[in-house]
């Protein structure tokens, strides 16, 4: 029987009347991954959260190898050996990798930081655990990827024995969380506790040992991954089955988006590259590709955010290539962007008021020039209700929902545009699975509506189930267009990371 | 929760809220400033007595403070449009320099009709204001200079300008005094109006039983019309920051302008309106001071007594709600008039009315109303953590 590194025991976490995590019980053995999965809101962070220091738990105790603690602060916890990747990474921008992995726990030389040393340490840890780095890149220089690993590095520094990962692949490309899944092992293998909480069933099937599943703040089941399958976790992560898809076929109308000879120069570098593709009326078009190769910036051209340096848009066979977010809105456009809060919404303004944006010209919402409260508290209403977005009033803020409701706020607020044309990018990141299902379903709806929708998905199992072409995206450049059906995901992986495939 | 309180989309709690964090921090600004001058041996309630009936205890105190919370209003309204759209102008003061400059110029010199000349004066001091004010936001737009850096530098090129034109082109005739730098004074038929209040009072029917307290106290009121003017301007920015597609759109770009570029609001078009609303009532307060207190420009008058600034600290403190800017411009003004009588008739050191101010802007910097809605915190947390809206 392995070493137990931490147990928790009936650990109870109350937010006013709210219990966030209710009885739950988790125990960690040495050398072993756990993954702790479940829904947003099922409470997974929470009670990582309660051992990590930065919640107090309302009741209940924890252990760490057999002794009773209690951590006021991360700090306590790390001085016990536990660490966390958080989702948000907190790294100077301006400092090197190596500065940023010794931060707090410098070697000195008087004053000063023993640069030599440092540079040295680092090197010989990112060896030890083959997690390549440059010690001397500057952050500001680093992908995602790279800098979710110096997070790794620099709990590994610090000594932690356990490592806990909260949702580290959200921000990852498919190829980055390969990289780090094999972390993963790398690290168990050297003898390290791993806790990985996600709701992604295919990283778990992945590289878990044994698995918690929670919902509703409870844990409600325990098992080894051997005795299990991705299909009984997602059945007790949401309590039913997903349904698998069974989509009608539709007969494509005529071209609703055109892209022709699209490009874009940004200093001096080619982004996209000539690219053509449209979507017709009546059909889900995907956009497959690796993160970075084009992705964003064609969502940017077709939507107007960002001038395209050459090629044509046409919304209905009508040049917008020149025309401004509000025509190409007006002209029948509507966008649900690739980050929520970047772009999507605003987090400070309430939800009405991110449920207006587009419409606050318009009828019945205001006349003259003057808003009229009543219909747009009205409408917000209606699309949280319909859209599922839970929350007391929509006078609260965007920040304060999770991140799935602000997800379908957003995705509603542009589906209820109704537009004949809907650019959907990542509709769908970060949130569980059954407002995914939801989510799609209604994309599903706008196809059957007979509107056109172009998807950009990072998530390749999305973009196979719905669209019925898909278009790959390469280096700026459309490397392959496939009907439904045409193409498996192995040859579109190796498409998407540059390959050819032999016909 | 949001951290105003829940119901802050609800008209009159949200100007409860807007209005709660000027009262906390002048209420705890008073409270240190009791300490002090216990300290230095006053009795505070004394004091402080003084201290309101030197602000509001006269109909002539009363105007007095109206008088000068007038420009502090308007620098204040130009300051919530700005600062609520995301343009974080600190040009007031250079716009309402040259808002006084023109005014007293034009009523000045242009031949004609009294009334004729206020209002081209007024129009032309919006437009002077409103260019300023632009040119900054040109700045920005073409060039990316920060707001704070170039609203700064214009403050004082127009402040040094005016002193110049003040001192060597259209410096009073009529002055004898070898050191008054001021251009000349205005006939009285250019001036604003004075609020015939007294005689309201007077005019009220005999037998009333308040009617002789009521002359009484309103006997020395001698109040321009500017004030009643700047009323309905707050009113009228109010309507257009919270009830109007514009104020949508610019409170959406001051949340995110990203977010509102993505909605379709044309982002040039949204700061060059913005800019010129901001840049007109701040040029507007000067024209007030002006053509309602002073009768001409004296060099400096704007940038000594420091109206702009007052009026950024109550925008501030009201979080950029017109009718909290209102209340906390009055209670700056009151707190000058009434330190001053202070002063006077108690012989208190006018420092300690500074202390009390220089403590309320320290408060309004911590952003004192967070510290006290730790309340709300277990659940913000919860939230923002656990997202426990998911929860059924």
């Amino acid at each position: 029987m392995a070493e137990t590194m931490f147990e928790m025991r009936h650990i109870k976490k109350m937010y006013g009347t709210l219990a966030a995590n209710d009885d739950v019980s988790i125990r960690l053995d040495k050398g072993e991954i756990l993954c702790i999965v479940g829904e947003n809101g099922a409470g997974k962070s929470t009670i990582m959260k309660v051992l990590y220091g930065l919640e107090q738990p309302t009741a209940g105790e924890i252990l760490v190898r057999g002794e009773r603690v209690r951590f006021r602060t991360p700090s306590d916890a790390m001085a016990k050996g536990i660490g966390m990747v958080q989702q948000h990474f907190m790294l100077f921008e301006d400092l090197t990798v190596a500065e940023n992995i010794v931060f707090k726990n410098e070697v000195r030389k008087g004053p000063f930081l023993d640069r030599k040393t440092t540079f040295e340490t680092v090197r010989q840890l990112s060896e030890k655990y083959a997690l390549k780095i440059d010690p001397k890149a500057k952050i500001s220089d680093c992908q995602v990827g790279l800098r979710q690993r110096v997070e790794i590095l620099k709990i590994l520094y610090q000594n932690a024995e356990i490592i806990i990962f909260d949702e580290p692949s959200a921000v990852l490309t498919p190829l980055e969380v390969e990289g780090l899944l094999e972390t993963m092992r790398n690290l168990a293998a050297a003898g390290k506790s791993i806790v990985l909480i996600t709701h992604k069933l295919q990283e778990v099937m992945a590289v878990a040992d044994r698995i918690y599943v929670m919902r509703l703040g409870k844990v409600v089941a325990e098992r080894r991954k051997s005795e299990t399958s991705a299909d009984e976790l997602a059945y007790l992560m949401v309590g039913h089955h997903p349904a698998t898809r069974d989509i009608p076929a539709i007969a494509p109308g005529r071209p609703l988006l055109e892209v022709k000879d699209l490009c874009l120069e940004n200093d001096g570098r080619d982004i996209l590259k000539s690219v053509n593709l449209h979507v017709d009326a009546g059909e889900v078009v995907g956009i497959a590709g690796v993160s970075g190769n084009g992705q964003s910036e064609l969502e940017a051209c077709i939507t107007g955010l960002t001038a395209s340096t050459g090629g044509t848009v046409l919304l209905d066979g009508k040049d917008v290539t020149k025309a401004t977010v509000h025509e190409r809105r007006e002209n029948g456009m509507a966008h649900i962007s690739e980050d929520r809060f970047l772009w999507g919404g605003a987090t400070e303004g309430m939800l009405y008021e991110n449920a207006l944006m587009a419409k606050e010209d318009k009828a019945p919402f205001s006349k003259h020039g003057f808003l009229n409260k009543r219909s747009i508290s009205d409408y917000a209403d209606d699309l949280m209700k319909r859209f599922k977005v839970k929350a007391s009033s929509n006078t609260q803020k965007l920040h304060e929902l999770s991140g799935g409701n602000a997800q379908k706020l957003i995705t509603g607020r542009e589906i209820m545009m109704n537009s004949p044309v809907l650019i959907c990018c990542e509709p769908t990141r970060g949130i569980d699975i059954g407002a995914q299902e939801f989510i799609h379903d209604e994309i599903l709806k706008k196809r059957e509506n007979g509107d056109a929708v172009l998807l950009i998905s990072s998530e390749l199992t999305e973009i196979m189930t719905l669209s019925d072409r898909i278009y790959v995206l390469f280096e700026g450049k459309i490397a392959g267009e496939f009907k439904r059906g045409a193409i498996d995901e192995k040859s579109l992986g190796i498409l998407m990371l540059g390959g050819k495939i032999n016909e | 929760m949001s951290k105003n309180g829940k119901g802050s989309g609800r008209t009159l709690s949200g100007l409860l809220d807007a209005l709660g964090q000027p009262v906390i921090a002048v209420l705890i600004s008073f409270l240190i400033g009791a300490v002090i001058l216990f300290a230095s041996g006053y009795n505070p309630l004394t004091a402080y007595g003084t201290m309101i009936t030197g602000a509001f205890g006269k109909g002539f105190y009363l105007s007095s403070t109206l008088s000068r919370a007038t420009p502090i209003i308007m620098g204040g309204l130009a300051v919530c449009i700005a600062w609520r759209s995301g343009y974080e102008c600190m040009g007031g003061e250079g716009q309402m320099i040259f808002g006084a400059m023109v005014s007293a110029l034009i009523c000045y010199y242009m031949p004609g009709p009294g009334i004729v000349r206020i209002l081209v004066a007024f129009a032309a001091a919006c437009l002077v204001g409103a260019l300023y004010c632009m040119f900054s936001g040109w700045l920005w737009h073409r060039f990316k200079v920060t707001f704070v850096i170039s609203t700064l530098m214009l403050n004082y090129i127009a402040n040094y300008v005016c002193s110049y034109l003040t001192l060597y082109v259209f410096r009073d005739p009529a002055s004898t005094d070898i050191n008054a730098t001021q251009t000349g004074k205005l006939i009285e038929s250019a001036r604003i109006g004075r609020i015939d209040l007294p005689g309201l009072v007077n005019s009220l029917p005999d037998g009333l039983p308040f009617k002789e307290g009521l002359v009484k106290y309103f006997k020395g009121f001698n109040l321009h019309w500017g004030f009643v003017i700047t009323v309905v301007l707050v009113i009228l920015t109010w309507v257009l920051l919270k009830k109007t597609v514009f104020g949508y759109r610019s409170r959406m770009n001051g949340l995110n302008d990203r977010f509102a570029l993505y909605g379709g609001v044309a982002p040039v078009k949204m700061l060059y309106v913005v800019m010129f609303l901001s840049g007109a009532a701040a040029a507007l307060g000067g024209s007030f001071e002006v053509l309602g207190s002073k009768y001409r420009y004296v060099d400096q008058m704007i940038f000594s007594t420091g109206y702009a600034w007052s009026g950024m600290v109550a925008a501030l403190l009201a979080n950029f709600d017109p009718f909290g800017t209102m209340f906390a411009s009055i209670l700056l003004a009151a707190l000058a008039t009434g330190g001053a009588a202070m002063q006077r008739s108690a012989g208190i050191p006018i420092e300690t009315v500074k202390m009390i101010e220089g403590v309320i802007m320290l408060l309004m910097s911590v952003k004192l109303l967070r510290l006290f809605a730790f309340r709300h915190k277990a659940k913000t947390t919860a939230t923002a953590d656990e997202k426990g809206g998911d929860e059924e």
